[in-house]
């Protein structure tokens, strides 16, 4: 990897160019760090070159580019990256796909969390990761980092409206799924919520009309469905692999319940978090 | 070098004469095909993974962007053998949501995982996590995660795999890589402890990849492609037009059918996203490599042709400056086709100070014309920027 950093930092005339800048990166941001190495800039074109494979679950989220940079203290490296992804959405997306969902999260804008060796947080369209070595608990240099990090990057710090809606009570996690939720494609883009009863999402289409015809494609797809009273329009079925359903629309939203437990209505489910949107 | 001099006929001779004979068609000439809808007992395609003696379908299941646990459970009920995930992916939860999904499968399947570590020691905590994330006692095989040179596969890294595979948490012990294969696959080959070489490759490739990857194969290794739709991860990537339109026409299907082709290749680890494109997928087992395959692929390769010079070597003494034109494209794609900058930089610093100084902006016009419609004057420039600091 410190390859592909040289290489770059040797290209930089004709890269960096390229990159509009984003939040201002300094060692000296906490005192006491001093900048190891050049900084780093990458675009969708050359994230890879950083990351490898990993850079996939970068561009699924509408990575823009990113700027990094080391710094050390004593034996202690950071790897301070921040990511444009374009719009608060996607990069709330990126932190909500990347957290432990068995820790807890932090408010750090719009969401954060931070373990022994790494914290990562979202704030307006950036998605932010600070990576400590070595190995050790460097919780203290962490919390630092992302509490100057935080005052630095710009954006709001409001986590995105619908997160609010899905019901809290026994959630284990919550993400964006930024294509294909539930692993169906015609749920384009929309956040999925584990429970220990069942598997909730939300989608939001374009207008109240786009979203009539996908629940009517969604039909066709799983050809036998029983109506439900829930919202604008609803049905329920049992899929194979996706459990016990119930769909529903509600004005440009599409929602519902998937992989619902034994004993639990999937349709009074789908109307409790139907309820919840305005 | 003698390999990346031998490369000759570059992109398209991968393809064969009929998709240089309809290279210049358009995309739109090949009428998209609809993608199947849940075929019940898809027609299944088998190889042996090399030496490790593992039976597997043409067609695995990359599993680092997929959206739910039920695309990889559907997969393995419909037969398909082949998992791979990554310690890295998503800070651990993409383990986590393999390890759920194949839960009841684990017996039926071949599970793959990653370490990016760089020490032994750290490579040894990552085996053991990656084994609690995914629920598992053991893992099929065990990749050193993203190599792109034999010195990046140290020696403690090797004992690191052994030391699992003695231990039994793994079964065999692998290397993938997306860049660097002309000096790492051989290394590779050479290695005894290396079972499996996961490796990026598609149509976009140089022919000098089906070289190397027939080595492997022919020595042993088992070969796992990656990166094998999209004509290749530098130069196409989701947003882009061309990507949308080669996913549009069917092109991510012929794309996986011009791997699944090469019996060297014995399985393929696709992004798969959907049920919807799990489908498409398992249709490269089914349905064989063909004309309007050629036809999509070619299309493509002419859209991104300017970038990639073939060394048919018609170029040299056109320029007016007298600059080595085919030598200087030959270290651009060092770096850009091989992700090898610095053999890239190395031979361009060789070049005399006369020729390092020649800056095409400059020129009135460029003189050289290249038969294949590379953009001979851009590439140089962009050579010049990429290495003379």
């Amino acid at each position: 990897m410190l390859k592909l950093v040289l290489s770059f930092a040797l290209s930089t005339t004709a890269l960096v160019a390229a990159v509009p800048q984003g939040p201002s990166l300094r060692c000296e941001l906490v005192p006491g760090w001093s900048q190891q190495g050049e900084n780093r800039a990458y675009t969708p074109d050359n994230l890879f070159e950083y990351m490898d494979g990993n850079a996939e679950g970068y561009l699924i989220y509408g990575f823009v580019k990113m700027t990094g940079i080391s710094c050390t203290k004593g034996p202690v490296n950071l790897a301070i990256d921040i990511s444009d992804m374009g719009d608060a959405d996607s990069a709330y997306g990126m932190f909500t796909a990347n957290r432990d969902p068995r820790r807890p999260s932090q408010k750090i804008g719009m969401g954060g969390q931070i373990t022994q060796r790494r914290a990562i947080f979202a704030k307006g369209q950036y998605y932010v990761e600070v990576a400590a070595n070595p190995e050790g608990d460097h919780t203290a240099a962490l919390q630092e980092w992302t509490s100057a990090l935080e005052k630095t990057v710009e954006g709001t710090s409001a986590p995105p409206a619908a997160i609010s809606w899905f019901p809290t009570e026994s959630l284990k996690s919550l993400r964006m799924v930024p294509e294909s939720v539930l692993g169906l494609r015609l749920l384009k883009r929309g956040y999925a919520a584990q429970y220990d009863y069942g598997t909730a999402f939300l989608v939001l289409e374009s207008s109240e009309e786009s979203a009539a015809q996908v629940m009517q494609k969604l039909r066709v797809r799983f050809g036998e469905t029983t109506p439900a009273k829930v919202a604008d329009e609803a049905f329920q079925l049992n899929d194979a692999y996706l459990g016990r359903m119930c769909f529903f629309r509600k004005g440009r939203y599409i929602g519902g319940y998937a992989k619902v437990a034994d004993g639990q209505d999937p349709a009074a489910r789908a109307a409790a978090l139907a309820g919840n949107i305005p | 070098m003698a390999i990346i001099h031998s490369r000759r006929s570059f992109l398209t001779a991968g393809l064969g004469v009929p998709v240089l004979a309809s290279a210049t068609r358009s995309f739109t000439s090949a009428p998209p095909q609809p993608a199947a809808s849940h075929p019940a007992t898809p027609k299944l395609q088998y190889r042996i993974l090399g030496k490790t003696g593992l039976r597997v379908t043409t067609v695995g299941f990359g599993c680092m962007i997929t959206s739910d646990p039920s695309v990889i459970e559907r997969a393995a009920d419909l037969g398909v053998m082949y998992f791979d995930t990554a310690r890295v992916y998503q800070g651990g939860n993409n383990e986590r949501m393999v390890g759920v999904a194949l839960k009841k499968k684990r017996k039926d399947i071949v599970l793959s995982s990653k370490t990016h570590a760089r020490t032994r020691e750290e490579a040894l905590q990552h085996i053991d996590k990656s084994l609690q994330e995914l629920g598992t006692d053991y893992l099929d095989i065990w990749y050193l995660h993203g190599k792109s040179s034999p010195q990046q596969v140290t020696d403690d890294l090797i004992d690191a795999q052994q030391t699992a595979k003695k231990a039994g948490k793994i079964r065999f012990a692998g290397v993938s890589t997306h860049s660097g294969q002309p000096e790492l696959m051989p290394f590779l080959m050479k290695n005894p402890n290396i079972d499996v070489i996961l490796t990026s490759f598609n149509f976009t490739m140089e022919p000098v990849m089906k070289t190397l990857i027939a080595d492997a194969a022919a020595a042993g290794r088992g070969i796992v492609a990656m990166k094998v739709m999209a004509g290749g991860f530098r130069k196409l990537r989701p947003g882009d037009p061309n990507y949308s339109k080669l996913k549009a026409e069917g092109g991510m299907l012929s794309a996986l059918k011009w791997v699944v082709r090469d019996a060297n290749v014995h399985t393929t680890i696709p992004s798969i996203t959907d049920m919807d494109q799990l489908d498409e997928n398992l249709r490269a087992m089914a349905e064989p490599y063909g004309a309007p395959d050629e036809v999509l692929l070619g299309a493509h390769l002419e859209t991104i042709r300017p970038l990639y010079c073939r060394m048919c070597g018609k170029c040299d003494g056109q320029c007016r400056q007298g600059l080595p034109v085919a030598d200087m494209l030959r270290y651009l794609t060092y770096a850009d086709g091989y992700g090898q900058f610095a053999l890239g930089r190395e031979h361009f610093l060789e070049l005399s100070a006369e020729h390092a100084a020649v800056d095409c902006r400059n020129c009135p016009g460029c003189t050289v014309e290249c038969p294949h419609g590379v953009k001979v004057s851009q590439q140089l420039i962009r050579a010049r920027e990429l290495f003379a600091c």
